[in-house]
C-alpha cells in the first residue's frame, strides 16, 4: 500500500501533523486567492443580485430555473463521493480507504454548504429562506411536506448533519493526537474537541461500534439525498425531465462526479502537504478503476434515456429529444458525451490509470462533462416544454456565471481551513494498515 | 493511586494486560493510539449497547417523521383535488429522512453515554499513548496490590512506569 516504505508510528503523527502546525507563505498565498475569487466572483455580484433582484440573472418566465440549480445539483452531487464512499468502503472493510476518506468526507460537508448557498442565491429574498424550513408561520400553516421541495429540505438537512457527525467522530481520536503535539490555546481548544479522549479499550470499542452504525445510517441516506434532488425535476411534467430512471440516474452521476473529485483532492493533498508517503498508486489504480465501472453505468442510464424518449413516441418528448441533442445547447450535450462517456476510457489503460497528472486532468474534464450535464438538464428542458408558444430560451447571465466560478473559490477556501484545522489523513486508522511493531523483528 | 506502565510492542502490552486480568486486577485501562480487538476482548468488551440507541432513535425517527408530515396537514386541512389528505407515499419520504436523522443523533447520544466521554477531568494518561506506546493503567491499587501489578507490568517488559494520584 505505501510506495516509500512503510512509516512508522511516530511518522505517521509527524506527517500528518505538520500538514496542520507547519503554515509557509504558499498557504497563505493560495487561501489569499481562493477567499479574493469566493468574494469578488461570488459574493460581490450576489449582493448586486440582492440590489437590484433576481433580473440580474439570465432567468425569464419561460426559464424560471438556470444555473444557479444546475449548480446546486452539481454540488450536492459532488457531495457524494465522501461520506458515501467512506461509508461503503468502511462496511467492507477496505483498508485502501484509510488514507484518503478524511479529506473525501470533508468535499463532502463542503460540497454540502456550497450546494446550500445556491439555494440561498436562487430564492432571490434570502431572508425568507427561513419559509422553507419545517416551522409554521404566523398563521399556523406549515410547509406542503407533499412537495419535492419539503423532501430536499429535510434530505439535504439530515444528510449534513449525518455528514458533519460522521466526520467529527471519526476526527475524535486524531484531535486527541493535536493535543498532545500543541502547546497554549490550541492544546486547550483540541482538549474541548476530543473531548477528554484517551484511546482506551472501551473508548475505541464504543467509537467502532457508533461509526459503523454512522456508516449503516449515512449509505441510504446519500442515494435518497440524490434521489430527490432528482425528483424536483422527475415529478414534474416537463418532457425531458418527466422520466423514471431520473433517481438512479442522479445517483450514478453523483457517486460518478464524486469520486472523480476525489482524485483531484487527493492530487493536491499529494503535491502540496507532501503526502506522496501515504497516497499512492494503489488509491489511484483503485479510484480508477471504481470511475471507468461508474462512467459505464453513467454511459448505460444516457443511452437508456434517450431510448426511453424516442421509444415513448411522445411528440413532446420527442421535441425535448431533438433540442438536446441537435439545438443551441447541443455542442454542450455532446462535450458532456465526450468527457464523461469516451474520455474516462482511456483509464482501461494502466498507463493512464497510474499516471497522477493523467489523471488529475481525466478527473477535471469528468467533473466538468458533469457540470455540463445539469446545466443541460435545467436549460434544455424547462424553456422548451410542450407548444412553441411555451418555448422560451435561457442564457446565463455574468453574473450567474462570475457566481459558479466563486463558488469553487468558496469550496476551495472551505477546504483550506479545514486542512489546518483537522488532520487531512486518519492518523489512527493509517495505523491500522501498518504492520505492528515486533520485538522479534 | 495508580500504576501506569507504557509498551512499545503490542504483543507485551496485550500480555501484560492478561496477566493481570488473570491475577485478579478489575479495575484496568488500556490505551493505545490505535484500536485494537485483541485488548477489548481481554477487558471482556461484547457487543455494546450503542446499538439499541441507534434502534430506538431509528424507531422514534420513523414515528416522529410521519408524525410532523400527516399532523401538520391534519393542522391546516387543505383538500386538492378530491385526494386524501394523509397521502402515504410522500410522507413515506419524511419518515425515512426522519428515521435516519434521529437514528444519528441518537447513535452520537449512545456514543456519549457508553464512552464517558467528555470527560475532561484529570486521568491517568501520557501523551505517548496517542502517538506509538501501549499504555496499561491500573487504578485503585494500593500498598501490595500496586507492587505486584507494577512487577507484573515489568516483567512483561514495560519500559516506562509510572504510580500516579488519580483524584476520585
Amino acid at each position: 500500500m505505501f510506495d516509500h516504505g512503510q512509516p512508522s508510528y511516530e511518522d505517521v503523527n509527524k506527517d500528518v501533523l505538520a500538514s496542520m502546525l507547519e503554515t509557509g507563505p504558499r498557504y497563505w498565498m493560495l487561501l489569499g486567492t481562493t477567499v479574493s475569487v469566493a468574494g469578488i466572483c461570488f459574493f460581490m455580484p450576489w449582493f448586486y443580485q440582492l440590489f437590484v433582484g433576481v433580473g440580474a440573472a439570465g432567468m425569464n418566465r419561460n426559464a424560471v430555473w438556470g444555473t444557479y440549480l444546475s449548480n446546486f445539483i452539481f454540488w450536492i452531487g459532488l457531495s457524494h463521493s465522501g461520506t458515501l464512499l467512506s461509508a461503503v468502503l468502511h462496511i467492507t472493510n477496505s483498508h485502501w480507504r484509510k488514507s484518503i476518506y478524511r479529506s473525501a468526507e470533508a468535499m463532502t460537508l463542503f460540497s454540502l454548504m456550497t450546494a446550500a448557498m445556491f439555494v440561498m442565491v436562487h430564492v432571490g429574498r434570502v431572508w425568507f429562506v427561513h419559509w422553507s424550513f419545517p416551522i409554521p408561520n404566523q398563521m399556523g400553516l406549515w410547509p406542503n411536506f407533499r412537495s419535492p421541495l419539503m423532501f430536499d429540505v429535510m434530505a439535504i438537512t439530515t444528510y449534513l448533519t449525518a455528514s458533519s457527525i460522521f466526520i467529527y467522530m471519526g476526527s475524535v481520536p486524531d484531535f486527541a493526537a493535536v493535543r498532545d503535539a500543541s502547546t497554549g490555546i490550541r492544546r486547550r481548544l483540541y482538549t474541548i474537541f476530543c473531548f477528554g479522549w484517551r484511546g482506551t479499550a472501551r473508548e475505541w470499542h464504543t467509537l467502532g461500534w457508533a461509526y459503523t452504525f454512522f456508516a449503516v445510517f449515512v449509505i441510504p441516506l446519500a442515494v435518497s439525498v440524490h434521489s430527490i434532488v432528482s425528483w424536483d425535476f422527475a415529478l414534474s411534467i416537463v418532457p425531458g425531465l418527466h422520466h423514471t430512471i431520473f433517481a438512479p440516474y442522479f445517483v450514478c452521476g453523483a457517486i460518478y462526479s464524486g469520486t472523480a473529485g476525489i482524485v483531484t483532492v487527493m492530487y493536491c493533498l499529494r503535491k502540496f502537504l507532501h503526502f506522496e508517503k501515504y497516497i499512492g498508486q494503489v488509491h489511484l489504480d483503485n479510484l480508477g478503476k471504481l470511475l471507468i465501472a461508474l462512467s459505464l453505468i453513467w454511459s448505460y442510464i444516457n443511452i437508456l434515456e434517450l431510448f426511453s424518449s424516442w421509444y415513448g413516441g411522445s411528440s413532446f418528448e420527442l421535441e425535448a429529444l431533438k433540442f438536446r441533442l441537435t439545438g443551441f445547447y447541443a455542442p454542450l450535450y455532446w462535450e458532456m458525451i465526450l468527457f464523461c462517456a469516451f474520455v474516462p476510457l482511456l483509464m482501461l489503460f494502466k498507463k493512464f490509470r497510474l499516471s497522477w497528472n493523467k489523471m488529475l486532468v481525466i478527473s477535471i474534464l469528468i467533473n466538468i462533462g458533469m457540470l455540463t450535464e445539469r446545466f443541460i438538464i435545467v436549460a434544455t428542458s424547462q424553456p422548451r416544454k410542450f407548444l412553441p408558444d411555451a418555448f422560451g430560451f435561457y442564457l446565463p447571465s455574468w453574473v450567474e456565471i462570475s457566481i459558479t466560478v466563486g463558488s469553487f473559490g468558496m469550496f476551495a477556501t472551505l477546504f483550506l481551513i479545514f486542512i489546518k484545522w483537522v488532520p487531512a489523513i486518519s492518523i489512527y486508522e493509517v495505523k491500522e494498515t501498518l504492520k505492528p511493531l515486533r520485538r522479534d523483528a | 493511586m495508580a500504576v501506569m506502565g507504557a509498551f512499545a510492542y503490542e504483543e507485551d502490552f496485550l500480555a501484560a494486560a492478561e496477566n493481570l486480568k488473570s491475577s485478579g486486577f478489575e479495575n484496568i485501562s488500556l490505551l493505545s493510539p490505535l484500536p485494537l480487538e485483541e485488548a477489548q476482548e481481554v477487558l471482556g468488551l461484547g457487543k455494546s449497547p450503542v446499538r439499541r440507541f441507534s434502534l430506538a432513535g431509528a424507531i422514534i425517527g420513523a414515528m416522529s417523521g410521519f408524525a410532523l408530515a400527516a399532523g401538520t396537514a391534519l393542522v391546516f386541512v387543505l383538500p386538492t383535488g378530491g385526494r386524501a389528505i394523509i397521502t402515504i407515499p410522500p410522507y413515506m419520504v419524511i419518515t425515512y429522512e426522519m428515521t435516519i436523522l434521529l437514528g444519528v443523533l441518537f447513535t452520537l447520544l449512545g456514543f456519549h453515554i457508553v464512552s464517558g466521554l467528555p470527560a475532561w477531568h484529570d486521568a491517568p494518561y501520557l501523551p505517548s499513548a496517542s502517538v506509538d506506546r501501549f499504555v496499561v493503567v491500573v487504578e485503585g491499587a494500593t500498598g501490595e496490590q500496586a507492587v505486584r501489578a507494577e512487577a507484573i507490568i515489568r516483567q512483561a517488559g514495560a519500559d516506562e512506569i509510572k504510580h500516579v494520584e488519580v483524584d476520585q
